[in-house]
């Protein structure tokens, strides 16, 4: 049932116990299921003869895909590529946990993973009625963390750049391939997408929520999808925007503030310095958390969090606990998810604060 | 245990009560991870597809409290119980040889006390060592104990086989670190050592838990020395002609200083290991070294290195090698890298006076060529003391026996004869990584009738033999 790359993988994880330290679940939970050693070896047991069972199912849903461990493993190893195929499996065999399957219908009916309506982009107001440059901000954001999306769309209109956004946005498939993985349907789901973006002629797309920006940067051309357009993460486009002078920020007075470099965008699409740029552009003078650029700790995902909130709560708190260790007390996010979990297990005392919000005021915009 | 039997159920949420329902689990798929850990027959069993050795039941208790009331529960039912930390040693301690309980220890994480004052920072033992470690670097501070297992290994798990990291020539091996320590023994009751290491009030209590495996009780709480990070850290790699000049100049060094790391390597492992990972390839013993410090006290230190390697006649490398092969330090261990089934092999490190080291090394040598002429032997001097050294060298058979049970006998009867080796001619069943299952039947030949002291702590600690059974012969 494995790919022949998805094998080899599990071949050299299954034994590897070298980035143990840098799983946010099992540091946490302490449940050693949680290791890219335990799925490689659960699964090389089925290969052997055991039967694929559904703990096991279970379990390969116990990870935020995060890439902690790939980015610790010096010989290049990355258990996500089978642990993907292995819920693609859980999937064929009928194993995929009620909790995981109750986003898989939630999906199917709205398009998220919420079990509500996907909240409408509220970016769509501030559009022009033709552009070739589209602003996506994802499911999370609109639905989660709409002031997110309003500050950008308002960043984009006070820089003087035309856009188009779409009240009602077609899904970039990123759920579901980190759901059921790379099948036929996940493909299939991103062609509204594909479709409305070849009709519009649109050159770039400039994505909110970093979650979409690397499925649609890494994983289209995998799955033999063009976007026909350039994928620009929201934080390097408003870096690049105030490198032109477009935007002019003015300094805020934020004490004891850090940055959270979230996993997708520090790692999948190794970017880290466009959001430092801003901040100091708003004269922010923020505290970097030790575990932080490459080495950033993943607080959770919205996919966990709604299959699993107890995970997430813990995880969230252990990110919390590296703000207190730097001595911060507001927390500036860049990703929706992330932006959106940290706010919701938010200790006492502490603030959150997210990075377009900040430049909107810092902006006038 | 019968997991059919009515019993089980007692047992079962007896143990939820202790730790909380999510902290128990009997999952066929928990038990199944548990059943394999870094030993090489444990590994060599699941890749044949053997069955594996499981446990019962998986319990995660998460403070010192919970470990008592789970061990109170095991003592009464006479229930095995196998400590499980990182699970990532190599002898086989952490393997589950008699059911029972399997106690997962990782929750036992917390940092409890950074003292600065007194150097040393109290925590709980199932932290992760990796990341204690960046806690002490955020606040300026090392705990200078870097085995290539740091990131996988519980400091548990090192306190427990008594391990080394690779700075140990000059900061010591972890129960030089160690002040303190909190055990649960098997009646539950929680013991706490002297605060301090150093006392004349009879013997060293802590010392009779550092290294005893499991099988007297639970480690659940140390406090550790910390070390400021040092100002500078100067790498220098040499080439000896044979491995008897490196050693002879190791000796003298220490004589003098104590490098933070000094390897020899001999001609075979210069040849393989260094060569491929290091790309150094020339006849001879590679030895690299590290001074670190005060710079001006390390510079003293770095003429009488050179000065001592010159009377040998070797041959100054620079510090390119010694810093490459820092960076690649734990590359050594990572797939690829790293020995693997199918193959067998095994790590015989030995420790004895500068005496005989070398008769210990020749000995073996001369056993392979002999008797195993397909099997390889390499081996490197890296943990260096006043009156002696460490050898960790390698056995490695890269076609074992297709049979199970004949790779087996072979990988156990090479064991068997290389550590009687070590103990005709001085030297210790093993250094750092231990004893557990794999050596176990091994430690009367080494004690005699020292071996009471250990039977004795046994008998009254753990009168029903739960702990870690038929671990280290006990």
């Amino acid at each position: 049932m494995l790919s022949e790359n998805a094998i080899k993988n599990r071949a050299a994880c299954r034994r590897c116990w070298m980035c143990r330290h840098l799983c946010p679940i099992g540091l946490k939970t302490g449940r050693e299921n949680t290791t890219p050693r335990a799925k490689g070896l659960m699964l090389d047991l089925v290969d052997k003869g055991r039967e694929y069972s559904p703990s096991m199912a279970a379990d390969m849903y116990e990870c935020f895909l995060c890439g902690a461990c790939a980015s610790g493993c010096e010989t290049g190893f990355d258990s996500r590529i089978f642990i993907r195929e292995a819920r693609t499996w859980a999937v064929a065999e009928n194993m995929v946990p009620v909790a995981v399957t109750a986003l898989l219908d939630s999906l199917k009916k709205y398009g998220n993973i919420f079990g509500v309506p996907t909240g409408k982009n509220t970016a769509a107001a501030y559009a022009a009625d033709k552009a070739d440059i589209l602003f996506y901000a994802g499911p999370t954001a609109t639905t989660k963390t709409p002031e997110m999306v309003t500050a950008a769309a308002k960043l984009l209109v006070k820089a003087g750049v035309p856009f188009i956004a779409w009240e009602n946005e077609p899904v970039s498939g990123a759920e579901l391939a980190d759901i059921v993985g790379h099948v036929d349907e996940t493909v299939e789901s991103v062609k509204p997408l594909l479709e409305k973006i070849k009709a519009l002629a649109i050159k770039k797309v400039v994505v909110l929520d970093p979650y979409q920006a690397k499925v649609m940067r890494h994983d289209y051309p995998e799955w033999g999808l063009e976007l026909g357009a350039e994928v620009v993460t929201a934080t390097a486009f408003l870096a690049e925007l105030v490198l032109q002078g477009k935007l002019s920020p003015t300094p805020l007075k934020i004490k004891n503030a850090t940055y959270h470099d979230t996993s997708r965008l520090a790692r999948d699409l190794d970017e880290t310095q466009p959001a430092r740029d801003l901040l100091a552009a708003m004269g922010i003078d923020f505290k970097e958390m030790f575990l932080n650029l490459q080495r950033t700790r993943c607080p959770g995902d919205e996919i966990t969090a709604a299959h699993s909130p107890a995970i997430v709560e813990l995880t969230v708190g252990a990110r919390w606990d590296d703000v207190e260790r730097c001595g911060a007390t507001t927390l500036i996010a860049a990703c929706p998810t992330s932006f959106h979990l940290m706010d919701v297990y938010r200790p006492e005392g502490k603030v959150t604060a997210n990075l377009y919000e900040l430049m909107a005021e810092a902006c006038g915009a | 245990m019968q997991r059919s039997d009515y019993l089980f159920y007692y047992v079962l949420t007896q143990l939820e009560d202790a730790v909380g329902r999510e902290n128990v689990s009997t999952r066929q798929s928990d038990r199944e991870i548990h059943s394999v850990d870094n030993f090489l027959l444990s590994r060599l069993w699941e890749d044949r597809g053997m069955p594996p050795a499981l446990c019962d039941i998986i319990v995660r208790p998460g403070s010192t409290e919970e470990v008592s009331k789970v061990l109170q529960i095991a003592n009464y039912y006479k229930l095995p119980v196998t400590p499980w930390g990182g699970g990532s040693g190599s002898q086989g301690g952490a393997i589950q040889v008699a059911g029972g309980v399997l106690v997962d220890t990782k929750r036992l994480n917390q940092i409890l006390e950074f003292n600065e004052d007194s150097m040393y920072v109290t925590v709980g033992t199932g932290i992760n060592v990796q990341q204690l470690e960046w806690y002490v670097n955020e606040r300026g501070y090392s705990l200078m104990h870097y085995p290539s297992s740091m990131g996988c290994g519980t400091l548990g798990g090192f306190l427990s086989h008594n391990g080394i990291g690779v700075l140990s020539t000059k900061y010591g091996k972890i129960d030089d670190m160690c002040l303190n320590l909190q055990v649960v023994i098997p009646n539950g009751d929680v013991i706490n050592s002297s605060p301090v290491p150093k006392y004349a009030s009879g013997p060293n209590l802590a010392a009779m838990f550092l290294g005893s495996e499991g099988t007297l009780g639970i480690i659940t709480k140390a406090s550790m020395r910390i070390y400021k990070t040092p100002q500078c850290r100067r790498f220098r790699a040499f080439l000896f002609k044979n491995i008897t000049d490196g050693l002879a100049c190791g000796r003298d060094i220490m004589r003098y200083i104590k490098p933070s790391i000094m390897r020899l390597y001999d001609e075979a492992e210069t040849a393989s290991i260094i060569k491929d990972v290091l790309g150094f390839a020339a006849p001879g013993a590679f030895m690299n070294l590290a001074v670190e410090g005060i710079p001006e006290i390390v510079d003293i230190e770095e003429k009488i290195i050179k000065d001592c390697c010159a009377k040998y006649g070797a041959q100054d490398l620079g510090a390119d090698y010694g810093e490459k092969w820092w960076k690649n330090r734990v590359t050594f261990f990572f797939p690829g890298h790293a020995l693997d089934v199918p193959k067998v092999f095994g790590t015989l490190d030995t420790v004895a006076t500068y005496s005989n080291i070398e008769k210990i090394y020749w000995a073996r040598k001369k056993l392979f060529a002999e008797n195993y002429p397909d099997v390889r032997y390499i081996a490197h001097f890296s943990h260096w003391y006043e009156w002696g050294v460490m050898v960790y060298d390698r056995f490695i058979i890269d076609n074992p026996p297709v049979d199970t049970a004949e790779a087996i006998r072979l990988h156990n009867k090479i064991w068997v004869e290389n550590v009687r080796l070590a103990l005709a001619n001085g030297g210790t069943i093993n250094h750092h990584h231990g004893v557990g299952i794999k050596l176990g039947h091994l430690m009367k030949e080494m004690f005699g009738p020292g071996m009471q002291v250990f039977q004795g702590l046994k008998e009254k600690l753990d009168p029903n033999y739960i702990m870690n059974p038929f671990k280290m012969g006990l």
